[in-house]
């Protein structure tokens, strides 16, 4: 086998492999240590480019079986047009945040570096989580990468200051159950079936699609993915996990941990039991009541904030529930703006949150009152904001609006226009909590404020390189993903669609 | 008042959930296939094949072994990530905590002088048990593959052993305890070792756990299974017994328990 094939393990090989050397490493010298992180998660990078370059060219899904065991009995790993997009989604993120974090460590390294390698390893080990999450064909796999996700997650919240450990603690009891939950339905799908291949356990489905078995398992898997991606009824671990945790590591906490579980449900919903359960239409009925729910809490919730991280935290549960939205529309646009808004969201809010750990970092500013026109000082932190916030309500240059309107096309060929006027009330809403940001940081005109701001040191540049580029990267992947959306939806994630999931 | 007010609705909707999932309990009790019934599908689809087939596949008479390091090899790699990740998580939380002083050699001798097993006696036979734990632990690793055992239990005995020498006085050795920074990084190259047992194959033309790929020298390709399904389990051991020690020891040095 040629190095080609290999692709979709090398993708976690890397950060597992600095990972696990992380500490030993840092024994030698930190600096070293963090460096091999970042290249490894930069190699991972370009081989997520290649494994998905691979799957658009030959129009086929790549099968990787592990250990060479034919697949019911062995695991395998699956890379389509839809995953191959996700895993590369994760993979940018996750190498952007470990640069990030690289200033943010070396401040606070003082003498103690193996907490400064145990903060990279943790780091390392969320990116290889989700990138298995998004990768895996196999339901059980699936569930050992999300406890892996799950744990570094609970470890790098307890790292943020404050009330960091308290939200860390909240997230490990809430976050259990979910895991647990997720387990349960497979344990069922395995009482029904005899399987844990995913598309083996799709091909035994319409055999057993009566057993009230996986009737349960379906709502087991529905709290469990719910939990995990913080759904309406199941958020309560979101908002202060997302506000205290470690201001490096937020942007790819709030980004992508709560995305893959979104599509892993995607996954199971639409690969497995949709075309051949008769409970399912019900089971997406509920979810549009939780989705619905959940947008119109989370827009009118974040209006009450005026801490920065909390206004962004509140306002992911009302996107997460966009997604929730479309698989509840259940139609080929329906599900391509929930795709489209897993991606798109998780540019737009690692980006905002890339701003509020660099509001942090130079000036250590929490609450929005404090911004008073600090776009002088922080210029491309002040673009950064202010593209992500206007994706965020969906103008339409920008990555939000594609998935607003393909959400919104989903649900007119439904006929289900309470979807489409949640979708405007809601855009609405984030617009006035985004605007209220927006003016602090260009037009308050507070003299004392700016003067405070005004009289703070001026060095060359306003941030380290290492905070900037991970910004610019948000910006850039927010303004492409909009500009080039015909071709993402046409060439990548279409094909694909009609072909794995809606076949 | 107020308070009351919010307690008791907690309790009453406690209470309705717990209804809710004792009902969802029994139903779903009646539909699981009956344990031990050979026609379920649980029975029927996979487990067979590894039934029939795990003893001329890997060379293993323990099927548990087979389906845990080598069919399913994948899923023990991330499980022993996991061990490594929670040494590695609780070494950060507690590690801007405050620590225990340094103690001289005097007080230690002095400290090792009250606390005992009640009596040197006793002292003195559990002394004896640590040399036998850890012979026991070296079996139980490499008789994983004949009966019970592997090396998640041997990483534990390991571990265990250590904990004994830790608290029985011990005079000639007062210093000897590792520290934390060595034990994290030995569970990391435990794990280590595992990601490389799955390399290896890939660099001679096999895919990442194909054991069949192994460049040893074998009769069979079952030999090779086994060959690697050990070095699997070698492993899991470094790396289970590296985290627990990291984790004792992180939890001893912290001065309050209070916060």
């Amino acid at each position: 086998m040629s190095l080609m094939d290999h692709m979709p393990i090398l993708v976690i090989l890397f950060p597992l492999t600095a990972t696990l050397l992380c500490p030993l490493l840092s024994h030698f010298s930190m600096n070293i240590a963090k460096r091999i992180v970042i290249t490894a998660l930069f190699i991972s990078v370009i081989c997520s480019v290649v494994q998905l370059a691979q799957v658009v060219v030959s129009g086929q899904a790549i099968h990787y079986e592990l250990g060479g065991w034919k697949v019911p009995y062995g695991i395998e790993f699956v890379t389509d047009g839809l995953n191959g997009t996700v895993t590369l989604l994760v993979a940018v993120i996750s190498w952007t945040t470990a640069l990030f974090s690289s200033p943010f460590e070396k401040r606070e390294r003082g003498s103690n570096t193996l907490r400064s390698a145990g903060y990279y390893s943790m780091l390392s080990f969320l990116a290889v989580g989700l990138l298995g999450m998004s990768q895996t064909g196999d339901a059980f796999n699936l569930y050992v990468f999300m406890e892996i996700t799950a744990i570094s997650g609970y470890g790098l919240i307890a790292c943020g200051e404050g009330k960091g450990p308290i939200a860390a603690f909240r997230y490990l009891l809430t976050g259990t159950i979910g895991a647990s939950l997720y387990l349960l339905g497979v344990g069922f799908l395995y009482a029904a079936t005899g399987t844990l291949n995913m598309s083996d356990l799709a091909k035994y489905m319409p055999e057993v699609s009566d057993s009230p078995l996986i009737i349960f398992s379906i709502g087991c898997l529905i709290i469990g993915f719910g939990i995990k991606m913080a759904l309406f009824p199941l958020h309560g671990w979101q908002p202060a996990a997302h506000s205290y945790a470690h201001p490096a590591a937020d942007p790819m906490i709030a980004g992508i941990m709560i995305k893959v579980p979104a599509y892993a449900m995607l996954r199971f919903f639409f690969c497995i039991f949709k075309s051949t359960s008769p409970v399912m239409e019900t089971f997406l009925d509920v979810l549009g009541i939780m989705a619905v729910m959940g947008v119109l809490f989370g827009s009118l919730k974040a209006l009450r904030y005026d801490t920065y991280n909390k206004i962004l935290a509140y306002s992911s549960i009302g996107q997460v529930g966009y997604i929730a939205m479309g698989f509840a529309i259940g139609n080929m646009y329906g599900l391509l703006g929930a795709v489209l808004h897993i991606i798109s969201h998780a540019f737009m809010k690692a980006g905002l949150f890339y701003t509020s750990g660099a509001l942090k970092f130079r000036y250590d500013i929490h609450e929005t009152t404090q911004l008073g026109q600090i776009y002088r000082q922080m210029p491309a932190t002040s673009l950064t904001m202010t593209v992500c916030a206007l994706s965020m309500i969906g103008l339409p240059p920008f990555a939000g609006f594609f998935s607003k309107w393909y959400l919104a096309l989903g649900a007119i060929e439904n006929g289900q226009y309470g979807f489409v006027a949640v979708l405007i009330a809601s855009s609405l809403l984030s617009a006035i909590y985004f605007f209220r940001v927006l003016e602090k940081l260009y037009m308050d005109k507070k003299d004392e404020k700016i003067a405070e701001n005004a009289g703070r040191s001026n060095k060359k540049l306003e941030l380290p390189w290492q905070i900037i580029v991970p910004m610019l990267v948000a910006v850039a992947a927010v303004i492409l993903i909009g500009l080039f959306n015909s071709y993402i939806v046409g060439e990548v994630l279409k094909p694909t669609m009609t072909e794995v999931i809606l076949s | 008042m107020e308070n009351k007010k919010v307690m008791k609705k907690k309790t009453i909707g406690l209470i309705l959930v717990i209804i809710i999932v004792a009902i969802g309990a029994l139903r779903v009790g009646k539909e699981l296939p009956t344990i031990g019934d050979l026609n379920t599908p649980a029975n029927t689809n996979i487990s067979r094949y590894y039934i029939s087939n795990a003893e001329n596949d890997t060379h293993a008479q323990n099927i548990v072994t087979a389906v845990l390091a080598d069919y399913r090899g994948f899923d023990t790699l991330f499980e022993t990530c996991v061990l490594f990740l929670s040494g590695i998580a609780a070494m950060v939380i507690l590690s801007d905590k405050k620590k225990i002083p340094e103690k001289s050699r005097e007080e230690l001798l002095a400290y090792h002088k009250d606390s005992n097993f009640g009596s040197k006696l006793m002292d003195g036979a559990f002394r004896i048990v640590v040399p036998i734990i850890l012979i026991y632990a070296v079996y139980v690793l490499f008789h994983g593959e004949v009966s019970l055992g592997g090396g998640f239990q041997a990483g534990a005995l390991i571990a265990c052993a250590y904990l004994l020498n830790r608290i029985i006085p011990n005079f000639e050795n007062a210093f000897r305890k590792v520290k934390v920074e060595i034990s994290l990084i030995a569970a990391g190259i435990g794990a280590f070792f595992f990601v490389l047992t799955g390399f290896i194959p890939m660099l001679y033309g096999g895919r990442f756990m194909e054991f069949d790929h192994l460049p040893f020298h074998a009769d069979t390709l079952s030999d090779l299974h086994a060959d690697g399904i050990l070095m699997v389990e070698i492993g899991v051991t470094v790396c289970v017994a590296g985290v627990i020690i990291t984790i004792l020891e992180v939890v001893l040095e912290r001065t309050d328990f209070d916060d």
